[in-house]
């Protein structure tokens, strides 16, 4: 399957493009989410958004989709404000409050869903496709549904950008300057509401968690500041989701939704484990350049003391009597401060037995090692 | 043995403030008083309310009765002329922002909605990161920061806000003590430049040599006004409780304090006896001296 | 004491001989608890007055899925006879049904009626095919098993029963010509069905019609990308005028393929909806099992540029009953209207594929 047919076909150009919006969505929001504490937000709220989708399909009559997707933003949001409320007046934490509310709604949710499915009504089949999704099935009409949430969801982060930041980041200075902080934090949650509604019907109520948390998660080991961080989570969502829905295209029977979640999570991996300056390996390899930095210093302070001891800045020392001292093998280490030229190798006098080189301090190694003693608050014999 | 001031030559005036936190009362009936172009203290032990009686004035907590007002006015129309520089440890420093940015932050309140911070903004900003020596960090992320350095950046942004009060939540806590001088000179300078500093100090010792003005607080006031009038074994000891131990180590005056100064004096209702010189001896001579 | 013990076991005796009597002139209707509505239906005409059925699975529940709840749990407790089709078509009943199997009769009747040989196989977890009532002459095949089974648990209907198995058998007979001479009046280049699941081997096997659904045998997976494009090359690749959606089943996957077809240049008319794992609302017509074919083919004959043929006599009755014209008129107003919906919706989508 040629890469161009690939991407000039139709369907896939459709889910791809749902996917991309979801992914923008997501990680826009989704940020704010992450660094307020409040990542299973996106959990609480597609979960909520079951008893939405039901009760849109009751009123609305048969799957109409407007109903639908208006029921699941509806409950989505009264979720949200429940979770608030439940924090704000009892002494109950954001993950309490949020469990609390994600179960109680979809309870609901599956309740009304299994009544739906008992009764007698031979229309509201497929209902449950809302519980993982389907993405393959996208067609051009949501795709403008998902557009316009999209375009508005991200026309509200950016009109009230500064406000959204400092609330975050220090919501009882934000009082003190005026903002009504307490309707800033409800926005906040509850337009989480909004991804999740562009979401249902490519990822479904359960995959929805992971859309919000991931690309925010992975944008967070990258980025400095939060304008860099929303846009890198908003790169890594669009990815994610093309990638998935790409991969999803090769062969039968790969689910796009799931694929798009996998996609997203080995970016996050990688993030992890490789991010500059936080990433796991880059920690791993940071100890272990600084494990090596002190062995060399310890091998030239070693040079150094032994020669101020024999009152002779020209002592040499076998290999064998440096590893000795060290209890390890230092060859590496001495190889290095050769290179740095603080060493160097000589071979003995004539008149001395054994015919091995031996190493000894340059006259830049001597002064290298004074000058690490100095900085370690330890005297440097003259 | 004071005039009454009236209200609006009050920096901050605390009228009957109580302040309950499910159902115990955390502030009980509170009247303070603050004349402006002073540097006051607000001591007390744990749970005694100090954070509760800042953050209820700026209204933060809801109060269960009282009134507050600033320069005569409430505080929603005083708003502008305050400052306030909140615990460090109510921030997670590991916020993806730097220290210019947190700085900046203090002139959202300016620029109201939708404006974004310009040039203007920034360069207002790096002034005060450099008011608090801290301009070679203006690029560095917030969570690099030492704790020090993060409370000058704290310090810095209230300052960009040009109030006429500041409100200060144990600023001293947890820094080193070059970090410490530095506020206290910042403060001092603010001081001098005829502002109002305000601040939650938690460290006795050191109250009578940086502040001129004192409220001991527990949950009701225990005793408030010029520094040198309050800091009393006396008052210390009912406030604290069975501390005194320490009492008579932290009682003997301090060379440093302002009252030694010769600048002009502050305090609310001074006495003839001005040429008060710190004697040598002991806490007990303090007692002697209060005479109503 | 041993005057009124015996005094009391003769009374009993006698109370428990007035009770028998009682119940042998007047049989109670057996309580039956069946899962899937086409089989229900085979149970009712079978059983008549004699049996009590409890039907699981309602019109529009997809039987790949259903779980039970603790309604289902109890009326199977209560249930003296538990009747289910089998080769997994209940898939989420399985452990259930094996616990009530050992405290109560319960057959799994389709895998009872058939044949090795009559089975399709397939490559997945399946194995087989479980989608047995697609073919009226096949399904037919359940009906003595019911009647039999029937007959067990009450031996005094034995006679009615049996009567009407057979006067159903034939009507099952007829349908099956019917709807053969009906598939064959579609173009050769034409016939050939396309749905929103596999679905309905046995319908194409037995009719001589090409079937093929987008998802497999099981609604439980999800649809892929592949799946959409390989079924928009395949029905662009054949001029297919019709595709169908089902009743269980989200019309979306049908409509995706379409609108990829359209971007290949071909329009696609949604042919109807089927019944493909459900039957239509009771008390219609399409709420019957042979309501449910009958509709089936009429839709399929119709979308396809077929004639359905005229109803033989055999099916008169049933036809009468439901106030059914021979050409299809009368037919469940719940069919027609969704199909209708599905082409207006489906109209929609293409007016908006051609504007965008």
């Amino acid at each position: 399957m040629s890469l161009l047919a690939l991407l000039s076909d139709y369907t896939l150009q459709n889910v791809a493009i749902g996917a991309a919006l979801l992914g923008l969505v997501s990680g826009v929001l989704g940020s704010f989410a992450v660094l307020r504490k409040q990542s299973l937000l996106g959990d609480t709220l597609s979960h909520a958004a079951l008893p939405g989708v039901c009760l849109g399909f009751i009123v609305g009559g048969g799957r109409h989709m407007g109903s639908i997707l208006a029921g699941a933003l509806i409950t989505g949001a009264l979720a949200a404000l429940v979770m608030l409320l439940l924090t704000r007046m009892s002494r109950l934490k954001t993950d309490a409050a949020l469990g609390i509310s994600l179960s109680v709604f979809f309870a609901v949710g599956v309740v009304l869903l299994t009544y739906l499915q008992g009764g007698n009504n031979a229309s509201q089949g497929g209902l449950d496709a809302f519980l993982f999704g389907q993405a393959a099935a996208t067609l051009r009409s949501d795709l403008w549904i998902m557009g316009g949430i999209s375009v508005f969801a991200l026309a509200l982060v950016a009109a009230l950008w500064k406000e959204f930041k400092l609330v975050s980041f220090d919501t009882q200075f934000a009082a003190t300057l005026g903002l009504p902080v307490a309707w800033l934090e409800a926005l906040m949650t509850v337009m989480i509401a909004l991804a999740v509604v562009v979401g249902l019907q490519m990822v479904g109520v359960v995959l929805m968690a992971a859309m919000i948390i991931a690309p925010a998660v992975a944008a967070r080991q990258w980025a400095h500041r939060l304008e860099s961080m929303v846009l890198l989570a908003a790169v890594f969502g669009i990815i994610g989701g093309v990638s998935g829905a790409m991969i999803s295209a090769l062969a039968r029977g790969l689910a796009t939704g799931p694929l798009i979640i996998l996609s997203l999570s080995s970016v996050v991996i990688v993030s992890l484990m490789f991010a500059p300056g936080r990433g796991f390996v880059w920690e791993i390899l940071k100890l272990k350049r600084d494990r090596r930095q002190l062995r060399y210093q310890q091998v030239l302070t070693t040079l150094y003391r032994l020669a101020s001891h024999h009152s002779d800045p020209g002592y040499r020392l076998d290999q064998g009597m440096v590893d000795a001292y060290h209890r390890t093998n230092t060859k590496r280490a001495l190889d290095r401060l050769m290179r740095r030229g603080l060493v160097t190798l000589t071979t003995p006098p004539s008149h001395e037995p054994g015919q091995r080189k031996q190493w000894v301090l340059t006259a830049e190694g001597y002064r290298e090692a004074e000058r690490i003693l100095d900085s370690l608050g330890q005297e440097a014999s003259a | 043995m004071s005039d009454t001031l009236h209200e609006p030559n009050l920096a901050l005036h605390v009228e009957d403030l109580t302040v309950s936190y499910h159902g115990k009362p955390v502030l009980w009936d509170i009247d303070f008083d603050v004349p402006p172009g002073v540097m006051a203290a607000i001591v007390g032990p744990n749970g005694a309310g100090k954070s509760t009686l800042i953050k209820s004035v700026l209204g933060l907590v809801p109060s269960v009765a009282g009134h507050v007002t600033l320069f005569g006015r409430p505080y929603r129309g005083a708003r502008r002329r305050v400052g306030y520089v909140p615990q460090r440890s109510s921030v997670d420093w590991d916020f993806p922002t730097t220290a210019l940015d947190v700085v900046t932050m203090g002139l959202y309140g300016r620029l109201g909605w939708l404006r974004r911070p310009g040039k203007r903004e920034r360069a207002e900003a790096m002034a005060a990161l450099v008011m608090v020596g801290m301009e070679a960090f203006a690029g560095r992320q917030i969570s690099q920061l030492s704790g020090g350095q993060q409370q000058r950046v704290f310090l810095a942004r209230a300052l960009v806000q040009k109030a006429d009060v500041y409100f200060l939540d144990e600023p001293m806590a947890g820094v080193d003590a070059t970090t410490e001088r530095a506020i206290v000179d910042i403060l001092r300078r603010l001081r001098d430049q005829g502002k109002t500093v305000i601040v939650v100090h938690h460290d006795l010792q050191t109250v009578r040599s940086y502040f001129d003005w004192m409220l001991i607080l527990n949950v009701r006031v225990i005793a408030q006004g010029p520094v040198n009038d309050v800091y009393t074994a006396d008052n210390l000891r009912r406030a604290y409780g069975g501390q005194i131990a320490l009492l008579d180590d932290v009682t003997a005056p301090h060379p440093e304090s302002p009252a030694a100064a010769t600048s002009e004096d502050k305090s609310v209702g001074k006495s003839a006896d001005d040429a008060r010189n710190p004697p040598a001896d002991s806490a007990l001579g303090n007692i002697a001296r209060e005479t109503p | 004491m041993v005057y009124r013990r015996s005094v009391f076991a003769a009374a009993l005796l006698g109370a428990s001989t007035a009770v028998l009597a009682a119940s042998e002139s007047e049989p109670e209707p057996l309580d039956t608890v069946v899962t899937v509505g086409m089989l229900a239906d085979v149970v009712e005409t079978v059983g008549g007055d004699c049996v009590a059925v409890t039907t699981m699975m309602g019109p529009g529940v997809d039987p790949h899925l259903y779980q039970a709840s603790a309604r289902d749990v109890h009326d199977l407790d209560a249930a003296e006879l538990i009747l289910y089709s089998g080769y997994s078509l209940e898939g989420q009943l399985g452990k259930v049904f094996e616990r009530f199997s050992r405290i109560k009769p319960a057959q799994a009747v389709a895998e009872a009626g058939m044949d090795d040989a009559q089975l399709i196989r397939t490559q997945d977890a399946y194995g087989v095919d479980p989608h047995l009532w697609m073919d009226a002459g096949l399904w037919a095949q359940t009906v003595p098993i019911v009647a039999d089974t029937l007959s067990a648990q009450r031996p005094s209907c034995r006679d009615a029963m049996h009567a009407n198995a057979e006067a159903y058998a034939l009507e099952l007979e007829a349908l099956d010509a019917w709807i053969e001479a009906s598939i064959a009046s579609i173009p050769e280049d034409q016939r050939i069905l396309v749905t929103a699941h596999d679905a309905f081997g046995y319908f194409g096997r037995a009719y001589a019609i090409e079937v093929t659904g987008i998802q497999g045998l099981s609604t439980a997976t999800e649809t892929g990308v592949a799946d959409i494009r390989r079924m928009a090359d395949v029905v662009v690749a054949r001029g297919v005028p019709a595709m169908f959606v089902e009743s269980t089943i989200n019309p979306r996957t049908v409509q995706a393929v379409i609108a990829a077809a359209e971007e290949q240049g071909l329009t696609i008319s949604i042919g109807g909806q089927l019944y493909s794992d459900a039957m239509g609302d009771a008390g219609t017509a399409s709420g019957t099992y042979i309501g449910m074919l009958y509709a089936n083919t009429t839709h399929i004959v119709k979308a396809l540029g077929g004639q359905p043929a005229p109803l033989p006599p055999a099916l008169g009755d049933w036809a009468r009953r439901w106030g059914i014209a021979s050409d299809g008129a009368g037919l469940s107003h719940a069919s027609e209207e969704h199909a209708g919906d599905d082409q207006v919706r489906d109209e929609q989508a293409s007016a908006e594929d051609t504007s965008s």
